[in-house]
């Protein structure tokens, strides 16, 4: 493959990869949600769309994404006829959009060819995205000072400058017995951690890195290396390390160095934003949404984002206090044969005795049934 | 030379003996007088306080205006100098600055690197007192000099501080200083004339070229032209992210050396990789911002092109210093076009407000605290100019707390002529880079008379005004693009050699 050709695959991928993403958003949600979850907004709604639509792999994918990206690709994909606009439906509709025949034949077609199915594979939680950016740190900063610890040459500057980076690597090759562990047995635990992966993701994984004998290489560098596109290896990066993560959680015992990187030592859950981890506390020590509200000082309806939220990833909370289990039904029930995942939509259908809440949570809720 | 100098130099800086300038700024520290030394960028500059500090008692405090340039040279200092050094400054956490401060308190620094803001803080300036600073220096010190091209307000303060320090000798070093504003900082800090220390600031075995482009296309080609024949390693300096990226993009198509850009929209590990194969040698030349080249230890830089024109003589000189450190010959391109001029002003008026601009924003102050990000898009203002005009909105207030005689009759008008007279500071900037690259003088004459130095020697060549022949800074023998050879992969093997076995 020539340049002009990886130049072609970036932008077909970009487009495979956006498609892919908005397919089950199509006359439900508006252009904008699927460059929403790429970029990895935070806010409430796009974290509901994720988990909604099973749209993990995608979310935090292209976290440098600007506005003037995304809507250079939406124009392509309506000018290859990919896509067409439409009105959404209900009292206050917003706009939407349809996949065309040509567009879901496009975007089935570009799945297969670049092998998401397999790339996809292991993003089946929702944390992921956001742990993989500390793994990756840690990692690099680790391999870099044991390296250099192993060339005994310690005047090295280091490639991660995060503080809180810096401050757990140094923690652990502070103490010599620890340091020592570390020294000999790191190479040996990374070969059989990435030992199993296909050998160009383990290539990307190490030319990434720096040390004493190398200086790591830029995911730009290595596409133009190997002659592919920046997004393509991306993708396989991400695989990487997504599965890196899971092997290590799952196998602690198999690694009992590198499985330090995956330990999560954050006092609050870290599977919540910090603020819906204070409201969870609460949550399980009985006490209803208005005290939270007023103990916190904040408004109830933020109290209720954060109940979201909390049914979402913490699928040990019984919600019980807030949605009786005829309620729910009666909500699965609407959206079943409305075949949509829109509140009003929804509620129109099962009258005014069910609040927003209680959908929400119903909808948050479902998605974890069928993963189950 | 002193014996124990030199053996702390020979010891700690792996010098044999001082570079010019270097020796007499010492002696005057160490006699206990102040100085101000003006040495050329890459002339050595932190030797002239570091090796004060290794052998005075107590400690050394260095301001410096940069957090970057802090953390840098902190790093060298402790790893390849084995000198206790520390810095305090706004990024830290607390505990990490408790930590250093109870170092200084206990006498186990020998220097402290810090922001004029860190230094302001009572419990800095205790603990500094504790292990009683024998030495004040300040890096930049052009910095505090409204005439400077830099200005930092956090500067003024500084000469209050030395007196609350117990007035221990103060040494200012710069690379940029006119007349104007070596005056102004012997002024500040009580610096006696004897007690200036002049380095030369002509950069003998530099040779400055200009070339006047039409327009963009001949401004690449000659670029791109240049790129392939000059002998490297070099920086080639680009005035937006978006110009280095189109640049590296093109040139990575067709060009014939290791090509790869670096500025600020780059994440920090990006950048990181990119600066250190820079520095390996695995990178022949840099295509960047203004963002790269601080704090970089590379002395066998052998070209910079400027891509396009520079705001001011100032940032002209201080970019090009990087070149040929190790004292051997370089290049200097400036390349510029009508274009270039109108660009820089267009930016400069749109920096500064209008007297229309000041009126909404002390509405929305006159409301209780500074604007929000919010109401500033209300009334399309920056976050840079609201940052300006909170500075001068507070300083106006408490001058009218201050005087009771006068009311204060118009703050905008008062507001407005400080802004007007920062810009006008820029727009002379302006005008002296717009009347280098029109002169059909001497180039190195006329950027060294603008610094005040009179030396005009040259090594190799002076300027394209006085000839220069280009061919003469073309390296055949660079090794030029290869394919690299792509072996089998073995993961084994790839771990054995970033992880060799003890």
């Amino acid at each position: 493959m020539n340049s002009q050709n990886s130049v072609a695959e970036e932008r077909e991928l970009l487009c495979a990869v956006a498609l892919n993403a908005m397919l089950p958003l199509a006359n439900e949600r508006t252009l904008q949600a699927a460059y929403y979850i790429l970029r990895g907004r935070k806010a409430n709604q796009t974290l509901q769309d994720v988990h909604l639509y099973n749209l993990y792999p995608y979310y935090r994918m292209f976290p440098g994404f600007s506005k003037e990206d995304w809507d250079k690709i939406v124009a392509t994909l309506f000018q290859n006829d990919y896509l067409q606009p439409c009105e959404g439906e209900g009292p206050s509709p917003k706009p939407t959009f349809l996949v065309t025949a040509n567009g879901r034949q496009f975007a089935e077609h570009a799945y297969e060819k670049y092998g998401f199915a397999v790339w996809f594979a292991p993003f089946t939680r929702f944390d992921l995205a956001a742990r993989i950016e500390s793994f990756w740190q840690r990692l690099h900063l680790l391999v870099q000072t044991v390296s250099q610890l192993l060339g005994k040459d310690l005047g090295f500057v280091p490639v991660v400058m995060d503080k809180s980076v810096q401050q757990w690597v140094k923690e652990q090759v502070g103490p010599a017995r620890l340091r020592e562990a570390w020294e000999a047995g790191l190479s040996e635990e990374l070969f059989r951690l990435w030992e199993p992966l296909q050998p160009q993701v383990q290539e990307l994984l190490v030319a990434q890195l720096s040390g004493v004998s190398q200086v790591g290489k830029t995911l730009g560098q290595l596409a133009k290396q190997k002659q592919s596109s920046k997004v393509y290896l991306t993708l396989l990066f991400r695989y990487g390390l997504a599965a890196s993560i899971l092997r290590l959680s799952e196998e602690k015992q198999a690694f009992p160095l590198l499985s330090r990187l995956v330990v999560q030592e954050n006092k609050l859950d870290p599977r919540l934003s910090d603020s819906a981890a204070r409201t969870y506390a609460l949550v399980q020590r009985g006490i209803h949404k208005a005290e939270i509200a007023a103990q916190r000082q904040v408004k109830e309806s933020t109290v209720e984002d954060h109940l979201v939220e909390i049914a979402l990833h913490c699928p040990e909370w019984d919600d019980a206090d807030y949605l009786s289990s005829e309620t729910r039904a009666a909500i699965m029930a609407a959206s079943e044969q409305l075949q949509t995942s829109r509140l009003r939509l929804i509620k129109d259908r099962v009258g005014p005795t069910v609040s927003y809440l209680q959908i929400r949570l119903a909808l948050a809720r479902r998605q974890e049934e069928s993963n189950e | 030379m002193n014996n124990e100098w030199q053996q702390q130099l020979q010891q700690h800086f792996g010098y044999g003996e001082f570079r010019p300038g270097q020796e007499s700024i010492i002696k005057r520290v160490l006699a206990g007088k102040s100085v101000l030394g003006l040495m050329a960028t890459g002339g050595g500059k932190s030797v002239t306080y570091q090796l004060p500090a290794l052998l005075l008692p107590g400690i050394t405090v260095v301001v410096s205006p940069l957090i970057s340039l802090m953390v840098d040279q902190v790093q060298q200092l402790r790893t390849k100098r084995k000198i206790p050094a520390a810095y305090l400054n706004s990024t830290q956490e607390a505990a990490e600055a408790r930590e250093v401060l109870q170092k200084i308190a206990s006498g186990q620094c020998k220097l402290l690197y810090i922001s004029p803001e860190k230094l302001q803080q009572p419990y800095v300036q205790q603990a500094l007192k504790r292990a009683t600073v024998s030495l004040f220096a300040i890096d930049e010190a052009h910095c505090i000099s409204a005439w400077g091209h830099d200005f930092r307000t956090d500067y003024l303060r500084l000469p209050d501080t030395v007196k609350q320090l117990g007035n221990p000798p103060v040494l200012a070093v710069t690379a940029t200083a006119t007349t104007a504003v070596r005056d102004e900082i012997c002024s500040l800090f009580g610096i006696d004339r004897e007690n200036v220390v002049v380095q030369t600031l002509n950069r003998a075995n530099i040779a400055y070229d200009l070339a006047e482009v039409g327009g963009e296309s001949e401004r690449r080609q000659l670029t791109f032209d240049l790129i392939d024949r000059l002998a490297g390693p070099g920086i080639v300096y680009c005035s937006t992210r978006q110009a280095v990226e189109v640049l590296v993009a093109a040139y990575q198509l067709e060009g014939k050396r290791h090509v790869d850009g670096y500025h600020g929209g780059m994440n920090s590990m990006e950048r990181m990789l990119i600066q250190t194969q820079f520095l390996a040698g695995e990178l022949d030349v840099i295509i960047a911002t203004n963002a790269f080249g601080m704090g970089i230890d590379k002395p066998d830089i052998r070209y910079v092109i400027h891509y396009q024109l520079p705001a001011s003589l100032e940032a002209y000189s201080q970019e090009i210093g990087r070149i040929g450190r190790d004292g051997q010959p370089g290049y200097a391109m400036l390349l510029y076009s009508q274009d270039d001029i109108h660009l820089h002003q267009y930016m400069l008026d749109k920096e500064y407000p209008t007297p229309a601009q000041i009126q909404q924003f002390c509405q929305l102050y006159g409301a209780g605290a500074p604007p929000d990000p919010k109401a500033l898009a209300s009334i399309d203002m920056s976050e840079e100019m609201a940052a300006m005009l909170t500075f001068y909105t507070e300083r106006a207030l408490v001058k009218a707390q201050v005087s009771t005689t006068t009311e204060m009759a118009n703050p905008v008008q008062d507001i407005w002529q400080e802004t007007e007279k920062r810009k006008a500071v820029k727009q002379k900037k302006l005008a002296e880079m717009r009347s280098y690259v029109l002169t059909d003088r001497c180039l190195r004459k006329h950027l060294n008379q603008y610094f005040g130095e009179s030396d005009l020697g040259f090594t190799r060549f002076c300027c394209s005004r006085c000839g220069l022949q280009r061919e003469s800074y073309e390296g055949r023998q660079t090794a030029l693009l290869q394919r690299e050879v792509q072996n089998s992969w073995n993961l084994r093997q790839a771990l054995d050699m970033l992880l060799p076995k003890k």
